[in-house]
């Protein structure tokens, strides 16, 4: 989870980005309900600390250049985490991600750092998917768990693929931080067997008797 | 041994008190969410023999990956054992406190102090401090530090969560005069 060449590129980020903190969580299923998954899967997040940048501004203020400075560089910073504690891109194949704003900001400021493309498009780049890039946001204070919800990264309406992922650290944000997350994971559910839209019967309020009942 | 989940956490903190640290500090924990070996038991007065199943094999198992995930030596280094609420403190005593469990990680880390520990027992996602103290000595204040942990859907009532964690450093600013200068 750690190389010297990747500590050197952190180091400039913190530096360039405000970072305070980053924190790396990654999960192995090794038994789930009693039994092992057919494809055992790992979950990982990796949420980096940042001062935001707009605290003190009003609502007017134009989040454009800060937003093109600031994104990509936290783009690259934890998307390379995430390739680096899951084996890579081509073992992720489901991904979102996540914003915790201090109270002293708006949502807004961490919609602008995870929803524009300088931001989104990286990601998606970097972890050779297609999708829309699922995400929870909230302001929050430090210590509050975040759910970040995950989807399969080339067929987002993959139902095996929909899963969690709870995000927390423990002393962020301040009310004037910003927690963006970047979370993924290496296959499906444990044991996912509620079929998926190809297999799905027709389901309408006229053939569902116990809407009717 | 009964394994549910493996977690791993990397914590690197890159400023402290308004200024840079760097290199970053890091400090990592791995814990593995078993089953309770003496789950639905009732009181069992010889924890022996569930001790020698499980405790060796778990330090056998969370020694090593701890300090890969740290990616460095470690300077620093503690433990914990967070019993769900159907068993005993006592349970996940039985399993960190012995040389069975501590002498893979002591071992691995070329560490010579006792491992510093919480034992509690707690619902599902509860929070809890691991303590780290120096390797080989544990009255290098530097080195005093905790580390907070929460895994979202561990311990069941009928788990423990064991956990070992390890620092690449004392804290991030530390700036405490020795206890020498004090004696």
């Amino acid at each position: 989870m750690f190389c010297g060449m990747q500590e050197a590129r952190t180091d400039r980020a913190a530096r360039d980005v405000g970072l305070r903190k980053l924190v790396v969580y990654r999960e192995t299923v090794v038994t789930e309900g009693g039994s092992t998954p057919a494809v055992p899967a790992q979950q990982a997040s990796v949420a980096a600390v940042i001062r935001n940048p707009w605290v003190g501004t009003d609502p007017t203020t134009d989040l454009a250049a800060e937003t093109r400075r600031i994104a990509p560089v936290l783009a690259t910073l934890v998307t390379d985490r995430l390739l680096d504690v899951l084996g890579g891109v081509e073992a992720i194949e489901a991904f979102g991600k996540g914003a915790i704003v201090g109270t002293a900001g708006e949502i807004e400021h961490g919609g602008a750092l995870i929803h524009t493309p300088f931001f989104g498009n990286l990601m998606r780049e970097f972890l050779d998917g297609e999708s829309i890039i699922c995400f929870a946001d909230a302001r929050a204070e430090a210590g509050d768990p975040l759910m970040v919800p995950l989807w399969h990264k080339t067929a987002a309406a993959t139902r095996s693929h929909y899963q969690t992922v709870s995000t927390r650290v423990s002393d962020a944000p301040r009310a004037d931080e910003i927690v963006v997350v970047a979370a993924a994971s290496t296959g499906p559910r444990p044991h996912p067997r509620i079929g998926d839209r190809r297999t799905d019967p027709l389901v309408t309020s006229s053939n569902v008797e116990v809407v009717l009942s | 041994m009964n394994v549910r989940k493996i977690v791993t956490i990397v914590e690197e903190i890159h400023e402290e008190g308004g200024r840079q640290v760097t290199p970053a500090a890091r400090v990592a924990i791995v814990a593995a969410v078993i089953e309770n070996p003496w789950a639905g038991q009732g009181f069992v007065e010889d924890l022996a023999p569930g001790i020698d199943a499980n405790a060796s094999d778990l330090g056998k198992l969370l020694a090593p990956a701890v300090l890969e995930a740290l990616g460095e030596p470690a300077e620093a280094y503690g433990k914990a054992a967070i019993v769900g609420l159907d068993g005993e403190v006592e349970h996940g005593s039985a399993l960190i406190h012995t040389l069975k469990f501590g002498d893979h990680f002591r071992s691995a880390a070329n560490g010579t102090t006792l491992l510093p520990a919480v034992e509690k027992r707690g619902p599902a996602g509860i929070v809890f401090d691991i303590p780290l103290k120096h390797i080989t000595d544990a009255t290098i204040r530097s080195h005093h530090q905790t580390i907070e942990v929460r895994v979202a859907d561990a311990p069941h009532p009928g788990e423990i969560v064991v956990a070992l964690a390890a620092a690449a450093q004392g804290r991030p600013q530390q700036r405490l005069a020795a206890l020498s200068t004090e004696q």
